[in-house]
């Protein structure tokens, strides 16, 4: 699931992730996407932004994480905050990777390989 | 004194962001000459604040092309024509952010950056703001401008 409030970065993530054969769900803001989850599509991987209006990604990353049952989502945050302590924080919040945005899709990959989510057959 | 970036770290941001979203076939390049002004009705721009531990704000300013031309490849338009006002807005406010949110970690913090702020037309300050770092680049032939204001405190 790709949650971000840009069209723009949705659709930089969508064709990054569809390249390596992932099926994608969108959400403009944490609340939306935890509408999704609520609604039963509860993916394996969330892009999480971290500054989006309505809810934020630390919010949804700590709500995610405070519901048992979606405690097995992988949650990578992609962001312009490259701050240590933004880091650290999206970190202790739950997120179990990061991406500092402006990214290459080869970056995207390379963190998706070092969560175990690449096909081998993707891995270059 | 007040605290400003480098010019030439926040040349080298935008050179980053524009080459990871744009590529670079068509580099950023500085514009060394004096920069001409934008034609208000043939600008895009987009402005985004930094607030805490410093205090700014960040605008990104280009022509209408530019703006185009962006909006395409982020959001994989086969089609320039087929890009609507909300589409370039999401676009150039993407930049910004990306600019802002960079401009923002080499500054001292903890601080906080606001969403950005789109409009069709040149960047807008808050009165008393004063420019503190500016990089002007040109791409495809079109110009392209980002700049740091402080902001004054109260």
């Amino acid at each position: 699931m790709i949650i971000d409030d840009s069209r723009a970065m949705r659709s930089i993530l969508r064709r990054i992730v569809a390249g390596l054969h992932f099926e994608t769900l969108e959400a403009g803001n944490g609340q939306e996407a935890l509408d999704l989850f609520e609604a039963g599509e509860v993916p394996d991987l969330c892009l999480v932004d971290w500054n989006m209006p309505v809810m934020d990604g630390y919010t949804f990353i700590t709500q995610v994480r405070a519901n048992r049952d979606w405690r097995c989502v992988i949650k990578m945050t992609a962001t312009t905050e490259s701050e240590q302590g933004q880091i650290v924080k999206a970190l202790a919040a739950g997120a179990h990777e990061y991406v500092i945005k402006p990214f290459t899709p080869d970056a995207i990959v390379e963190k998706l390989e070092l969560l175990g989510l690449v096909p081998q057959e993707d891995v270059a | 004194m007040t605290l400003a970036p480098e010019v030439t770290d926040v040349q080298a941001i935008v050179e980053q962001v524009w080459s990871s979203f744009l590529g670079e076939e068509e580099p950023l390049l500085p514009r060394l000459a004096e920069p001409g002004q934008f034609a208000a009705d043939e600008a895009w721009s987009a402005a985004v604040s930094i607030s805490g531990g410093w205090d700014a704000t960040v605008t990104v300013e280009l022509s209408a092309p530019v703006a185009l031309s962006l909006t395409r490849t982020m959001l994989g338009l086969d089609d320039i024509d087929d890009a609507e006002d909300g589409d370039v807005a999401d676009a150039v406010g993407e930049l910004v952010n990306m600019v802002g949110g960079n401009v923002k970690s080499l500054m001292p913090g903890p601080s906080v950056l606001s969403l950005p702020a789109v409009a069709a037309g040149r960047a807008a300050h808050p009165s008393g703001a004063a420019e503190i770092a500016r990089f002007d680049g040109i791409w495809a032939g079109e110009p392209v401008r980002v700049a740091v204001h402080a902001i004054p405190q109260p």
